[in-house]
């Protein structure tokens, strides 16, 4: 029997710091969002050199949500061609080629890619599907990219976490959605000290601030989120 | 906790999943043959086995997708966890894709 670690408790009503939440189709940090904690944070992990996690906005992110039939080979190969990588076609992965293609379910794909790009991307896969029984949709004003970082960045996800995430379980290159907290999110292991959390825009507020008490205790470096 | 096997995904914690009720209940071909009683039987009264049990869930946090579950009511254990799209569970998104796959042959 497998032991999952226990969540940290939330502290709720504890924090008094007032905070935007986030337009529709405006990054984070231009809504206007404080850089949060007590006191105030270095820009970028790279000035922080002692921080054992850091956490940041993958910002200018797009995303497409792709249904196909995987038995459909056809079907793949079009959609291959123009992502001009594979898709990933084993449960919880991902391949990542220029962009990042995660798994979401036995039919389903998540694209994520540089925001400019999105928009085009997702109307020549369209028409390359369009004989087939295939659905693509822009989500980009749906979700926020987030990156977690360093030595402890692991440790401070497992802690709302019920999955084992070393790296021996949760290996480079593999994707989960589960759960951070109370938020489901999609996690990707990008190196063993690397973790992308793709999140719904409205819970990306309080899984920034649930990192930020998780991530408290490991010297943490928080930046523009 | 139940550590709940998705087909898909693998073993989750129940957090993960939402519970949708007894599997297998097969809608009448012929609702307009039924009688009331027997409507109302298809439509609100589900087994409560003392022992096993076939249920639906939905791995509503992961890959949304549901399945089918046996679970002995008594012990919790769960014996298997199995897809729906296999023959015989009729599940009509499966057949439509299959369906537009024929056609285009």
């Amino acid at each position: 029997m497998r032991r999952y670690p226990v969540a940290t408790p939330f502290r709720h009503g504890s924090c008094r710091r007032s905070f935007t939440t986030p337009r529709e189709g405006a990054s984070m940090s231009e809504a206007g969002h404080a850089r949060f904690g007590p006191e105030p944070l270095p820009a970028s992990a790279e000035s922080a050199p002692s921080a054992r996690v850091a956490i940041s906005l993958r910002s200018d992110r797009g995303f497409l949500n792709l249904r196909l039939n995987p038995r459909d080979g056809q079907a793949v190969e079009a959609a291959e061609r123009i992502l001009g990588q594979s898709m990933p076609q084993a449960a919880n992965t991902f391949t990542n080629d220029g962009h990042e293609v995660y798994w979401l379910g036995p039919d389903e794909w998540l694209i994520a890619t540089v925001a400019e790009r999105a928009a085009a991307l997702g109307g020549e896969l369209a028409e390359a599907l369009s004989g087939f029984h295939a659905a693509v949709n822009d989500v980009s004003g749906g979700f926020v990219e987030l990156l977690v970082r360093g030595a402890d960045a692991r440790t401070v996800l497992a802690k709302g976490c019920t999955l084992d995430l070393h790296p021996r379980e949760f290996a480079p290159g593999q994707c989960v959605q589960t759960g951070l907290g109370r938020a489901a999110v999609l996690l990707a292991a990008g190196d063993p000290s690397t973790c992308t959390i793709v999140v719904r825009r409205s819970f990306s507020d309080y899984v920034r601030r649930w990192l930020e008490n998780a991530a408290r205790p490991h010297r943490a470096c928080i930046s523009a989120l | 906790m139940l550590l709940i096997e998705c087909p898909w995904c693998g073993p989750r914690a129940e957090t993960e999943f939402s519970y949708g009720g007894e599997a297998g209940i097969e809608r009448p071909t012929d609702p307009y043959a039924l009688s009331d009683e027997e409507w109302a039987d298809y439509l609100f009264f589900r087994r409560n086995p003392r022992g096993a049990h076939r249920e639906l869930w939905n791995h509503a946090q992961g890959c949304r997708r549901w399945f089918g579950v046996e679970r002995d009511t008594v012990s919790y254990r769960i014996e298997k966890s199995y897809r729906l799209s296999g023959a015989g569970s009729g599940r009509p998104a499966a057949a439509h894709i299959e369906a537009s796959e024929e056609k285009r042959r």
